[in-house]
């Protein structure tokens, strides 16, 4: 190593020294010169810097010590701002509709784990070899009576289940587009992998791969809200697994976008989830159902799954006319498009939601406009919950 | 340095950018942020508007016949009535075309520091490294700020706002690595050794310009593309919304466009540091802040051959307040 070389590791390790990040820097600064023009090169002045002054430099650097040593107890931590929370509304929230078929949790146990696969006792198999992580789930739930900075409580077990679609490109699903939709497939699992896009993706030939492990938050949901009869959920990306078909949506009616082996290894994959934490019946629900426009406070923002997904056969109840908590509980309207899908199924849950504010509202004594005003304020509350709880960038 | 609580209330950190002005105060133990947008809208004037916005504080100014509504309220009115936000700056610099740039940013700066005049106070404020060919349009914005800081009473300096982000978030590293800031206007980079720039420049491309190129493509005004990428947006790879989509095109546009730019000029520059160990990147601004970004910028970044190892890219915890935070880091140093 070269004198050079030694001076600078010694400053550099004098620096470390300073715990105050001003202070490291004014350090670094007067033992290496000010800094000069953006405009210039500064480094080449340093770097043309004499043995002589670079040794002096070191010296200087020794000197320091006690100084540095006395800095010490002047750590100064960098802390946010806090952000002053809302006033609070006074409205009671709506009483939750109670699911009178919720089906039961299945039993579902492990029967073999490797690096390769996992199997389960009800034969779902999941492919690990896109298996990508992110960080581990952590996310901020609110009762259903409160929602303010302090109510909010963190949670880590999974809540819920959303069903995506990928809406990729598909190949004909005939024998001879055979290496075409193998193609396709393995496409899509490396992109949804980069991106940590879901927590499992079913394949065309219904295979089952893990994508996000289930200890970790995937970037599935993106601004949405669910609620059950004690939570309410704001982006689910944490709190909800998130699952994929490889599909694109149909809107109309009765067309099933996915095949019989895609559903049956749903309905497997769906069962070991809901056994293994609990997950509600209530709480499998689709991007459709739980996706929002923050901006327009609008509801049904992303439409995949907004009709057709078949709750029966992957074992649970269906839900889509279950009014929309987004609408009930933060007086969301619907999106131009979901109020012109006036005969889709989710459009029963829009008009069952609406029902309900119309109900609560006069039960309030309020306009059904102002009480919308006064529970849209409750979702300024939920964000500025999140973002006092330092929830809100990886709720997102 | 001494470090009394006079002179560390006395110091303020500035982030002058071309969607958002930020300060940063050191208050007690902690850095105190404070932000608005860059932004404003005008209204045609009458009493009872003039005499509704004062009621409700909402930050305005006369200009001959029309109302000047700016800061985070613009956004609001544009909305209402419909109308584009117009920006005091374009760029990274004071925009030329709007005659009173200059005032409004200072009335923003009042605005979030809270006082009319400076009393002495050391104050850092960002600027822009110059984009190739236009060092001239930088020098003025700079001296402009001066000027303007200086005649409010401030003690004021400028920093490159890439060195600024490496201050901000590089002190585990002896402010060594790779700061970008990627802003409405512009994506500022700075490498830094041992807080020393090497090198700093910055790409006409930022959060604007996938606004504008989308809201050109998808036929939608721009700020409600901006609303859309803000609120909503995130890499998740395949859209039913066509407008996610072309975000995502025009995000990777500027993604290629940035990482391209940083291997020419680790190229082009002369007597690098010898860095004896892989540097840390450090991305923040209101651009980066997409979830899914860090990792489509850091898949970029592994596919292109840079001269330098990477240690790690990684997302600024606050990435609206590194560069103010930086900033602050450089006033507090100069005491």
């Amino acid at each position: 190593m070269t004198i050079r070389g030694m001076v600078v590791r010694l400053v550099e390790w004098r620096a470390r020294s300073f715990t105050d990040p001003a202070q490291r820097l004014q350090f670094l600064q007067r033992r290496l010169g000010p800094v000069p023009s953006s405009r210039r090169n500064p480094w080449r002045a340093l770097s043309r810097m004499p043995i002589v002054t670079t040794v002096g430099l070191a010296l200087a650097g020794i000197g320091l010590v006690p100084v540095c040593r006395r800095t010490l107890g002047l750590a100064l931590p960098f802390v946010l701002a806090s952000v002053p929370a809302t006033p609070k509304v006074q409205i009671a929230p709506p009483a939750p509709t109670q699911s009178a078929s919720a089906m039961p949790l299945p039993h579902v146990w492990q029967v073999e784990a490797n690096h390769q696969f996992d199997l389960y006792s009800n034969g779902l198999r999941i492919e690990n070899r896109f298996q990508t992580s992110t960080e581990a789930r952590s996310f901020l739930a609110f009762p259903r009576q409160q929602i303010e900075a302090r109510a909010g409580q963190r949670l880590t077990k999974p809540a819920g289940i959303v069903f995506h679609t990928t809406e990729s490109h598909l190949a004909p699903f005939e024998e001879g587009q055979n290496r075409m939709l193998k193609r396709e497939g393995e496409g899509l699992l490396e992109y949804v992998s980069r991106n940590h896009s879901y927590h499992f993706v079913i394949d065309r030939f219904g295979r089952v791969f893990r994508i996000v492990g289930e200890a970790d938050y995937a970037n599935h949901a993106g601004n949405s809200i669910w609620a059950d009869e004690t939570w309410i959920y704001v982006n689910l990306n944490q709190s909800f697994f998130g699952v994929a078909f490889e599909a694109r949506s149909q809107p109309k009616e009765g067309e099933l976008p996915v095949n019989a082996a895609q559903v049956h290894a749903a309905r497997t994959l769906t069962e070991m989830l809901r056994a293994r934490y609990g997950i509600p019946d209530g709480n499998c629900v689709t991007h459709a159902q739980v996706s929002i426009y923050p901006a327009g406070r609008s509801a049904g923002y992303h439409t995949d799954w907004a009709a057709n997904l078949p709750f029966e056969d992957l074992g649970l109840t269906n839900n889509y006319a279950r009014p929309l908590p987004s609408v009930t509980l933060f007086g969301f309207s619907a999106t131009a498009l979901l109020e012109g899908a006036r005969n889709s199924p989710l459009a029963k849950g829009l008009k069952a939601a609406q029902d309900q504010v119309r109900a609560d509202a006069a039960v309030e004594n309020l306009s059904e406009h102002r009480y919308r005003q006064l529970l849209q304020t409750r979702y300024r509350d939920a964000i500025t919950a999140l973002h006092a709880n330092g929830a809100l960038q990886e709720n997102n | 340095m001494t470090n009394t609580n006079t002179q560390v209330a006395s110091a303020i950190g500035l982030d002058v950018g071309t969607s958002r002005i930020v300060t940063a105060r050191r208050k007690d133990k902690d850095i105190q942020f404070a932000k608005q947008l860059n932004a404003f809208v005008t209204i045609p004037f009458s009493k009872l508007t003039q005499g509704v916005l004062k009621k409700e504080r909402i930050p305005h100014l006369i200009q001959d016949s029309e109302i000047v509504v700016y800061g985070d309220e613009s956004e609001r009115f544009a909305n209402l009535f419909h109308k584009e936000t117009r920006r005091p700056m374009l760029r990274g610099v004071l925009n030329k075309d709007e005659t009173e740039s200059g005032t409004l940013v200072r009335y923003l700066v009042t605005m979030l520091t809270g006082e009319e005049v400076g009393d002495g106070k050391k104050l850092c404020f960002s600027i822009p490294a110059a984009p190739l060919g236009a060092t001239q349009e930088v020098d003025e914005h700079e001296a402009e700020l001066k000027s303007m800081f200086t005649k409010l009473g401030y003690d004021a300096r400028s920093i490159s706002e890439g060195l600024a982000v490496v201050y901000g978030e590089m002190e585990s590293s002896n402010y060594t690595g790779i700061g970008i800031s990627c802003g409405g206007g512009l994506c500022n980079v700075c490498l830094a050794y041992l807080s020393v720039p090497v090198f700093s420049f910055s790409i006409p491309k930022g959060g604007d310009f996938i606004d504008s190129s989308v809201a050109e493509i998808r036929g939608e005004p721009a700020t409600r593309i901006r609303t859309i990428k803000e609120e909503s947006f995130h890499f998740n790879g395949h859209f039913a919304n066509k407008i996610y989509d072309s975000l995502a095109i025009f995000y990777e546009d500027m993604m290629q466009a940035l990482v391209a730019a940083l291997k020419d000029t680790f190229a082009s520059v002369q007597n690098m540091p010898k860095l004896n160990r892989p540097i840390p990147l450090v991305l923040s601004g209101g651009s980066a802040m997409a979830p899914g970004f860090r990792d489509r910028f850091e898949k970029i970044m592994r596919d292109t051959e840079l001269p330098v190892a990477i240690s790690e890219v990684r997302l600024a915890p606050s990435p609206m307040h590194s560069t103010a935070r930086g900033a602050l880091v450089a006033a507090l140093s100069d005491m």
